[in-house]
């Protein structure tokens, strides 16, 4: 069997993240995780990696190996039931052995616990005055910290343990501590919609306009081509900004945009097949048979023109993509989508310079430029599938 | 002659026209009153009323229409919203900048491109061809402000030798020369950006257009005769293949001014394209559309430019035969 190309494989596992990894993230791409501007996890020199434990009916005891400076924040979340009427607390203990309650518990039935480091309450309960950071009380020096629950074991339930690192994920985070990893999966989505719906219209119309334009000839063919030749010499970037700054920054209102100013090429293209096609003597034959104007386009020009178009569709995704990016680069698209231009215009306008961010950078960059080597790739290899005078020697 | 410098100025009014059209139209389908995308609610009575007088606002729409085409025509581009100052004062002093970076980056990346290309031909399979073949398909995917952010990451924040952002370095130097070279350091990396970006496409252009005609017989009758390669390749070779190169210089030009839209916003130069994205993001919509305007001005300007140079290439048109394409 044949492999197939790198490109369609890639294409489908691309497609398989941007529909399966949105699912797979735990919480949403626009949630708070870490500090702002976190360098990744094996990047990020003296920084400390996010930590989280859990404490359950089962280990109530958990030990704190904290080897950094004390960290941003410290929360602490879950339920504890108790079948009976019990007297409890919560207590954390410094390498020098200093002890401090963080809750206490009295009664039987359910204990909430929702702590943050942050809060008013949390420090009053500890002693310290409201402007004070509390990490820095529980964690004086380095060394072994340990949480325990003391009193007798609940039925049921557990604690969670989140302290946010200095640094964060396979890809850091944002300006506003989003985790960067989630937001490039996300931005695929939109890479790949806008890529591939602007050009689907793009191409309807290049082959609607390339078809009529080629097979009526004439009067009509030479006005198509004078509006092409025209809407080719004028630059399209700023066009495509008037509009979505007038029309708006809409999702649909970007393909719509983008799919009436890219046909361009594909009607070229298209009307020179037909034009040439519709000299040739088959389609005079069936002319001559009575074959009538609509029924020889639509049975064997369009046929005809379809693998021409079909590469003109991949080969198309790539403008379109870039012009995407390009349009949310400049900020021009919905502030709400996470888009891969949309974070790079965020890291361009929000200081990751002055962070020196480069993980805001170069994934989605990256990102985009692979995916449009891919759909170069796909269209190439369909234009030889469909041409195979283009087969074989690879190099032109 | 006459007939190929007809059809070329008629391709550029036509060109003109359609580009103040779409300005015209554009700014006047939006929703609401068309007055309000000229005249901001916040200007003084008086103004307003100077306006509308001037605009013909209360005149049928093609009425409207040519008064438009005459002011357009002689720079009486309105009021910015935000500045409440004339347009054109405002764009004045930005064009020079474009000017520089759109002249600088076209002239360096096609001398640059057309360069590697015939080296490229002339040794077929060796380090200059997979160069070229490689910077070439890296420059069709790879988006241009991608690039320019890890350049300006690369050399204005890790080796900080270019400045981050602008023209000119505030405060501006005192004597001239130091400003000449204040406003070359900063035109360096966004001019420089749009050579990397760009010479690769014209590398590979030439380099095929140099593979075939070099294969011509006229080529084999030069080194038959013994002439000294360097001629041959520059006097024989690329002087035929020199017309369809200076086509694609017509062909890219649109896209050159896109991306110098790009390149102004990526390293906030005091451009014409920095203008046009900063008046769309502020609604004002006089400055985005003399914006737009100027773009468009300038495309054709440099396009009729390119056309110039066709004809000094071609002799079929120095001569004056009809030109065939």
């Amino acid at each position: 069997m044949k492999i197939p190309r790198w490109s369609f494989i890639t294409f489908f596992l691309i497609l398989a993240v941007a529909v399966i990894g949105p699912m797979s993230l735990s919480k949403g791409p626009q949630e708070t995780v870490a500090k702002p501007f976190a360098p990744p996890v094996w990047s990020g020199g003296d920084a400390p990696p996010p930590f989280s434990g859990n404490l359950s009916p089962a280990s109530k005891e958990m030990t704190i190996e904290w080897d950094w400076d004390a960290p941003e924040n410290l929360t602490l979340r879950g339920q504890l039931a108790y079948d009976k009427e019990v007297t409890a607390r919560l207590v954390w203990t410094t390498p020098e052995g200093s002890k401090y309650t963080l809750s206490s518990f009295q009664g039987s039935g359910v204990w909430s616990i929702d702590l943050d480091a942050r809060d008013m309450t949390f420090k009053t309960a500890l002693g310290i005055p409201p402007f004070a950071g509390a990490t820095s009380l529980l964690f004086p020096s380095r060394g072994l910290h340990v949480l325990s629950l003391e009193g007798p074991s609940p039925s049921e339930g557990s604690l969670e343990l989140v302290l946010p690192g200095g640094r964060w994920g396979l890809l850091g985070t944002d300006q506003r501590g989003r985790d960067v990893l989630s937001l490039f999966i996300v931005g695929i989505r939109v890479s790949l919609l806008v890529g591939i719906s602007a050009t689907l219209i793009a191409s309807l119309l290049g082959l609607s306009i390339g078809l009529a334009s080629g097979y009526l000839g004439g009067v009509a063919d030479n006005l198509i081509m004078r509006v092409v030749d025209v809407l080719l010499s004028i630059p399209i970037l700023p066009i495509l900004m008037v509009l979505v700054g007038i029309w708006g920054k809409g999702l649909w209102q970007l393909v719509l945009i983008l799919g009436l100013f890219s046909w361009m090429g594909t009607a070229r293209t298209v009307r020179s097949l037909a034009l040439s096609l519709r000299e040739s003597c088959y389609v005079e034959n069936l002319r001559s048979i009575g074959a009538g104007s609509w029924y020889i386009l639509y049975r064997h020009l369009l046929p005809e023109a379809m693998p021409v178009v079909l590469a003109a569709v991949s080969l198309g995704v790539p403008g379109a993509i870039l012009a995407e990016a390009g349009l949310s680069f400049l900020g021009l698209s919905d502030p709400r989508i996470i888009s891969w231009g949309r974070m790079l215009h965020e890291a361009h306008g929000f200081g990751a310079f002055t962070a020196g961010a480069w993980w805001l950078i170069i994934p989605p960059g990256l990102g985009i430029s692979i995916i449009c080597l891919v759909f170069l790739d796909m269209g190439r290899s369909i234009e030889e599938m469909a041409d195979p005078r283009l087969r074989g020697g690879g190099k032109s | 002659m006459r007939s190929y410098w007809s059809r070329r100025a008629l391709g550029a009014v036509a060109v003109l026209l359609l580009v103040i059209a779409a300005n015209f139209f554009l700014f006047r389908i939006m929703p609401g009153d068309a007055v309000s995308t000229i005249v901001d609610p916040r200007f003084s009575p008086e103004a307003k009323e100077r306006l509308r007088e001037l605009f013909g606002l209360d005149l049928p729409l093609y009425r409207q229409f040519l008064i438009y085409v005459r002011r357009m025509l002689t720079f009486d581009l309105g009021i910015s919203f935000l500045s409440q100052r004339p347009v054109w004062e405002e764009l004045k002093s930005r064009i020079p900048n474009t000017v520089a970076l759109l002249g600088s980056a076209l002239l360096l990346s096609s001398a640059l491109g057309t360069w590697l290309g015939v080296k490229a031909a002339r040794r077929r399979g060796g380090l200059t061809e997979k160069l070229v073949l490689v910077s070439g398909s890296v420059s069709f995917s790879f988006p241009s402000f991608f690039v320019q952010l890890v350049l300006l990451l690369l050399f204005a924040y890790t080796f900080p030798v270019f400045p981050l952002r602008g023209s000119v370095s505030i405060p501006l130097p005192e004597s001239a020369f130091a400003r000449a070279l204040d406003y070359l350091w900063h035109l360096l990396l966004p001019a420089g950006s749009l050579v990397i970006l760009g010479f690769g496409s014209w590398a590979i252009y030439v380099r095929n257009l140099m593979v075939k005609t070099l294969g011509e017989d006229f080529i084999l009758l030069a080194r038959a005769k013994g002439l000294p390669e360097g001629r041959i390749l520059w006097n024989h070779a690329f002087r035929s293949a020199l017309p369809p190169v200076l086509t694609i210089f017509l062909l890219a030009l649109p896209g050159i001014v896109s991306g110098a839209v790009i390149t102004e916003t990526v390293f906030s130069l005091h451009g014409v394209g920095k203008y046009l994205l900063d008046s769309i993001m502020g609604h004002d919509y006089p400055a985005a559309g003399a914006a737009f305007y100027i773009l468009g001005l300038l495309t054709i300007v440099s396009n009729l430019a390119a056309d110039a140079a066709y004809a000094l290439a071609d002799p079929r048109i120095r001569v004056g035969r009809r030109i065939q394409r």
